[in-house]
């Protein structure tokens, strides 16, 4: 056996071993397994330093692998590969960061669902701006469904009083416009172009 | 076109059934047929297969239908405003495989490529449908849990099914393809009675996705043969796929819809987005772990199925909406399992109601 095959045995028991800590079903573990060298210690590193719960490492690794998947059918210049998406600037911000592993666990997801979704991402946070550019009192609230997933706007209104509650209609009603707008821009505005 | 068997079985009850005579006779002779008690045994999934739902497809099962022929569309829910549409299930699989087809759930137990031998029992059924609903128009279709014309050359069933409708005057076939095996219909006359409808996507989709079915632009060809042979022509851009550059695709691709077929030579078009309940997904990542299709930006809803996100989706079916209308003001356009809310903001009105839109798609 060779220097390297002895290294590749020794990373396999490793991930081998972290598996089983964290009962990671089979059908993950082989996936994992048949990867290359480099994506399969990439991957390793990932769920050591960020120390991933099992759901996370599950969530992150289908993240990775649809973002490849994307990448190269979108005739990626270079070559898109796990190790390639996890030696990004933005992702090795985070696995080199100096904060709790378990925030960092998160930012990471944040940030992969972040590429994976690149124009849910620009419609959400174009909306988000839409929204705060309102300048809204701080007891109505717009609620926009999750990831966009519906057509769905709700205003919510939490008030102490009649006084309170007349000054906060007010306030819609005085951003109806704009409210207007945004709900047209969840329904696919024609305005949402350059964003999507 | 040609599909490809592996094996016809036949059940030993239908035997001696007209399907089954003609079938044999039109098989190839490498084909091998053998003979099972109970069809419905012969349909199940191969064990230790590792694509039991692919194996499936190439195992023509000939048997009697046990359960009735005609129903409402599975589709159809109180949270969509739907088309009226009535399914009659005379095949269960296709040869086909596309990428996204819900088919890979539904028919998971069952994946054998069922034909009913005893489909003539289905007239029966829409006789009494008939009476219980006279002087309604309904349109009736097969290419729900099967494509309507995927091996019509061995099966010969739209004959029978055309001539049958032909004689109606309150019912509609409507039979639903990605195929261009239309040489059964050019020899009948349907009497106006019978409404060939393609499912029609992208060339990206169809060279990614939509495998063993004819290309787009076959598609075409074969809807303006039919067309010429007096049938009715309409298609469905379902599913619609919000990939980057969808909407420039999409819209090229019902160019070269209305310069093959003349839009007021159109009966209607239907649009739907690509929708997969989270087992249809894995099903389909697992079978076609290569394909960007199905990687889009497709997020849980409400009705739990994997969609493209709101905005992206209403702005793709408004863009196609307008220039369908652009074409033909008077073009019926619905949407498919979309709520009464998106089909407002689409198409600016109401949705009509199951049994009025039905009977309007029907020719009403």
């Amino acid at each position: 056996m060779g220097a390297t095959e002895i290294e590749m045995k020794a990373l396999d028991d490793r991930i081998g071993r972290w598996a089983t800590e964290r009962h990671l079903p089979d059908a993950h573990l082989r996936r994992w397994l048949v990867l290359a060298d480099d994506d399969r210690s990439a991957l390793l590193e990932l769920a050591e330093t960020l120390r991933l719960r099992t759901g996370q490492f599950v969530a992150a690794f289908e993240l990775i692998d649809e973002i490849a998947l994307r990448e190269r059918a979108a005739d990626a210049p270079v070559e898109v590969t796990i190790t390639t998406i996890l030696a990004r600037r933005e992702i090795r911000r985070i696995l080199d960061g100096t904060g709790s592993a378990p925030g960092r666990a998160r930012e990471l997801i944040e940030t992969l669902r972040a590429i994976r979704f690149p124009r849910l991402k620009r419609a959400a946070d174009r909306l988000a701006a839409e929204i705060a550019a309102l300048g809204l009192p701080g007891g109505v609230k717009v609620i926009l469904p999750k990831e966009l997933s519906s057509d769905e706007v709700r205003i919510e209104i939490l008030a102490h009083g009649g006084t309170d509650l007349a000054r906060l209609i007010d306030a819609v009603a005085q951003a109806r416009v704009g409210l207007g707008r945004i709900a047209d821009l969840v329904g696919g505005a024609d305005s949402i172009d350059d964003e999507i | 076109m040609k599909f490809e068997l592996d094996a016809i079985n036949i059940e030993e009850g239908v035997r001696t059934s007209a399907l089954a005579r003609r079938v044999i006779g039109a098989a190839p002779p490498e084909v091998a047929v053998s003979y099972v008690a109970d069809g419905r045994q012969a349909a199940r999934p191969i064990e230790g297969a590792a694509d039991a739902f692919g194996a499936g497809k190439r195992r023509m099962v000939i048997m009697r239908r046990r359960a009735p022929f005609l129903m409402a569309c599975p589709a159809g829910s109180s949270e969509f405003a739907c088309c009226g549409y009535l399914v009659l299930t005379l095949a269960s699989n296709c040869p086909m495989d596309c990428g996204y087809c819900f088919l890979q759930e539904y028919l998971a137990d069952n994946p054998g490529f069922q034909v009913y031998a005893n489909y003539a029992d289905a007239f029966d059924e829409l006789e009494r449908l008939r009476r219980t609903a006279p002087a309604r128009q309904l349109r009736v279709g097969t290419g729900e849990l099967a494509d309507s014309l995927a091996f019509d050359s061995l099966t010969g069933i739209s004959r029978d099914l055309v001539e049958y409708f032909a004689g109606r005057d309150d019912l509609t076939l409507e039979l639903k393809t990605k195929t261009d095996e239309i040489e059964n219909l050019l020899a009948i006359d349907p009497k106006g009675r019978t409404l060939v409808s393609w499912t029609l996507s992208p060339e990206r989709v169809y060279r990614s996705t939509e495998h063993r079915t004819a290309a787009p632009a076959a598609r075409l060809e074969a809807a303006r043969r039919v067309l010429a042979a007096g049938y009715r022509v309409a298609f469905h851009l379902d599913p619609i796929i919000g990939y980057a550059g969808a909407e420039r695709d999409y819209l090229d691709l019902i160019e070269q819809l209305f310069a093959a077929i003349a839009p007021e030579q159109i009966a209607f078009v239907s649009m739907g987005g690509l929708r997969m309940t989270p087992a249809l997904r894995a099903a389909a990542r697992r079978r076609f772990p290569d394909d960007p299709m199905l990687v889009g930006e497709e997020v849980l809803g409400p009705d739990g199925r994997y969609r493209t996100f709101t905005p992206l989706r209403l702005k793709l079916y408004k863009a196609l909406g307008d220039r369908i209308r652009q074409s033909n003001a008077k073009m019926q356009t619905y949407l498919c399992m979309e709520s009464a809310s998106v089909h407002q903001q689409v198409f600016g009105e109401a949705a009509s109601r199951p049994t009025v839109l039905g009977a309007r798609l029907a020719g009403d």
